[in-house]
């Protein structure tokens, strides 16, 4: 897993100006993560919904061209072992590719946003020159009839803090950086390859729909294949979902208040501090004018700067990470709500005479 | 659903085991597998890979078994690599074995159910691996064989899947002899995966056989779309049948109406009441997700603007402009939000669902 090239310059353009032939300048990725091969997000929804509702990581391994970052395999991690070396190694005996590109992570309603995800894809966009991305599966929202796998890579103002790990306010400021800027959100398409798309062609074909015995022996059971329409996401029930949502969202609200009354102790404290040091300055200053009164040596005002110690902010990293959950928590409740809201209208038509 | 055509071959009983003691003891239940998409998908996908020379791939099946043996559920798998050539055939243990080891660490609930190869003749290479997976799969239950006819040439069935178990023919039992029995096989998957098939699917129909994930409400769009075409062909066949184009089939018309019925049906002025404390809720929570976003964002903006401005300040007046900002930045944060939108917020987990206790 040796990283690619000695410098990193890394720079957003569009495709046409990623320069392959240069080997000293890492390539940086474009928006689109297609997924090549379709197993991968099989793989990748069955391992995270045999062991929900727990989280479970894996890798994503896959090849990097011309900008686009394509995955083509991925296995699951059932620890910090040295499993993934032995599983990198046989795979390579059977021509997959060995490359790593990324990791994918499951989620419960959408809370992925955790300090052990910042510090795991911290490590691989380290290490990989920023060519790596996390996936996040969300599997209660897929169950209701539409696939949630989201793409995400650290922006740069996020990597350049993170290196230096000062959350203060300055250093946000100074790269800019606000809950909004964390992640940067990439684009996924889905390609499928010209044997599995044959293989889709036959799960759909007519014959296996109708049983054998001609439309006398129809029955509800019969009529189910792989690939008859879904309608699951006409489900009309909404409150668990939505409840649980609120439930989470109360509960980040929570623990940012408490970020919050954390920050107002600090700046209590060191404006206790600064106006102590003020007064014994001031006292100082006193003291030097009556010694200079009497013809005596004046006394440092430095040493008393030293005696008081401003106690350091502390880190924004968790104020920043829970907002940026709760951002997420208020977008999914939008986007269910949406949809729902249709429903609701269209159950309303039905029932008109 | 079953994959393969209804065989004409003649449905011999089942091999005997033999239980611990020695004794034969046939087998009489019916044996159904099923498949995960997910396995089709990766005997392809490893058929993409393979080496130059080989025609065709084999690899190990991992999956569980019902209770008594009967219904095999094939979950995963992972390729094997072997030779083949006119004398031989060489399959790699060791990588089986290592192979078999990391997958159970990751889901110790699979075991080896049997193996599958691409290529739909069975010659006695075959006979000969599937001797082999008898032994690791444990007795007395069948190794299951699974074929996948990637050549394409057989223009009934593309990719045509069918799944055996063996039994020992001839007249003394020698590994390389065996006699492959069809066994039923369906496609079955889990909700979860279901949207994923569907998304896949719909790729299928694309000239560049990709697609891209969509939003929630146009998925929602595409099923009504599907529901209304349905109902078009649907109203089409009743007014043929009206009309007396097409002879009326009792079936299908019983099978409507039991369709249709399922509509329910409300009173109307209850109806009403249930639709608008409906709409009431979920009004009220887009509202509030979208008031906090709104607060979030102004108290986004605030800060880098407060945090700018004292930036251009002299340093020392900056220190009593920072505990300014500071002080400004924190009004502008959450109260407003503490005392009314929480209010908001027990009051719609309350009114969802009255049996939860909040205690904030």
């Amino acid at each position: 897993m040796a990283t690619n090239g000695t410098s990193t310059t890394i720079t957003k353009e569009s495709p046409s100006n990623v320069n392959v032939t240069n080997v000293t300048a890492a390539l940086d990725i474009e928006g689109n993560v297609p997924l090549e091969s379709v197993q991968l997000d099989g793989l990748i929804i069955k391992h995270c919904r045999e062991f929900f509702p727990n989280t479970v990581t894996g890798q994503l391994l896959g090849l990097d061209v011309n900008g686009v970052l394509e995955v083509t395999n991925c296995f699951p991690f059932p620890g910090p072992t040295k499993y993934q070396v032995d599983m990198m190694r046989c795979l390579r005996e059977v021509n997959v590719d060995h490359n790593t590109v990324g990791w994918y992570q499951s989620t419960y309603l959408g809370s992925f946003v955790t300090h052990k995800l910042i510090e795991t894809q911290y490590n691989y966009q380290q290490t990989f020159n920023n060519k790596s991305v996390v996936i996040v599966h969300d599997v209660s929202r897929s169950t209701h009839g539409n696939l949630s796998l989201r793409a995400f890579r650290f922006t740069q103002a996020f990597m350049d803090a993170q290196r230096e790990n000062k959350f203060t306010s300055e250093s946000l400021l100074k790269n800019k950086l606000t809950f909004s800027n964390i992640f940067e959100e990439l684009p996924i398409t889905i390609k499928n390859s010209h044997l599995i798309t044959a293989l889709l062609h036959s799960l759909d074909d007519f014959e296996n729909v109708i049983p054998q015995g001609g439309i006398s022996t129809l029955d509800k059971e019969t009529v189910t294949g792989p690939l008859t329409p879904n309608f699951d996401t006409l489900e009309l029930s909404l409150d668990p979902y939505i409840e649980k949502n609120l439930e989470f969202l109360l509960e980040a609200i929570d623990e940012h208040g408490q970020e919050q009354s954390n920050f107002a102790f600090w700046q209590r404290s060191v404006t206790r501090e600064q106006t102590k040091l003020q007064t014994a300055l001031q006292k100082r200053k006193q003291e030097n004018v009556h010694r200079l009164a009497a013809g005596q040596e004046l006394l440092p005002e430095e040493e008393i700067t030293k005696l008081f110690k401003l106690p350091p902010e502390p880190s924004r990293l968790d104020s920043l990470l829970i907002t940026a959950q709760i951002n997420n928590y208020c977008k999914q409740l939008n986007q269910y709500s949406g949809p729902t809201l249709g429903k609701l209208f269209m159950s309303g038509e039905l029932q008109k005479p | 659903m079953p994959i393969d055509a209804a065989t004409s071959a003649l449905n011999l009983s089942f091999p005997p085991t033999t239980s611990a003691t020695g004794f034969v003891v046939p087998q009489s239940r019916s044996f159904t597998v099923s498949v995960n998409p997910v396995v089709l998908f990766s005997i392809l996908d490893h058929y993409l890979r393979r080496q130059e020379n080989q025609h065709r791939v084999i690899g190990t099946l991992l999956g569980v078994r019902s209770e008594d043996g009967s219904e095999v559920e094939v979950r995963n798998c992972f390729p094997v690599p072997h030779d083949e050539t006119q004398n031989q055939v060489a399959v790699d243990m060791v990588y089986h074995q290592s192979m078999f080891e990391l997958h159970k660490k990751v889901n110790a609930k699979e075991v080896i159910v049997g193996w599958y190869a691409t290529g739909s003749n069975l010659n006695q290479w075959n006979a000969l691996i599937q001797d082999f997976y008898s032994k690791e799969v444990s007795p007395p239950f069948q190794a299951i064989h699974l074929t996948m006819d990637t050549d394409l040439k057989n223009e009934e069935k593309l990719l045509g899947v069918k799944t055996y178990v063996s039994a020992p023919i001839g007249i003394s039992a020698k590994p390389e002899n065996c006699l492959f029995l069809p066994v039923p096989c369906d496609v079955k998957y889990f909700d979860a995966e279901r949207s994923g098939l569907d998304l896949l699917a719909s790729a299928k129909d694309q000239p560049d056989r990709s697609t891209s994930l969509i939003s929630d409400m146009d998925n929602l769009e595409k099923t009504i779309l599907v529901v209304q075409e349905m109902l078009e062909r649907i109203s089409e066949y009743v007014n043929k049948v009206l009309d007396g184009s097409v002879p009326a089939n009792n079936k299908i018309g019983r099978f409507l109406m039991d369709t249709i019925s399922v509509v329910p049906k409300i009173d109307k002025v209850e109806f009403e009441k249930m639709f608008n404390s409906h709409l009431q809720d979920l009004l009220m929570v887009v509202y509030l997700a979208n008031m906090t976003r709104t607060q979030l964002a102004i108290a986004e903006k605030l800060q880098l603007l407060l945090f700018s401005e004292t930036r251009k300040s002299d340093s020392n007046e900056s220190k009593r402009d920072c505990d300014y900002v500071y002080g400004a930045w924190s009004i502008f944060h959450w109260p407003i939000f503490d005392d009314y939108s929480s209010e908001i917020m027990l009051y719609c987990e309350g009114h969802l669902k009255p049996t939860i206790n909040i205690n904030h």
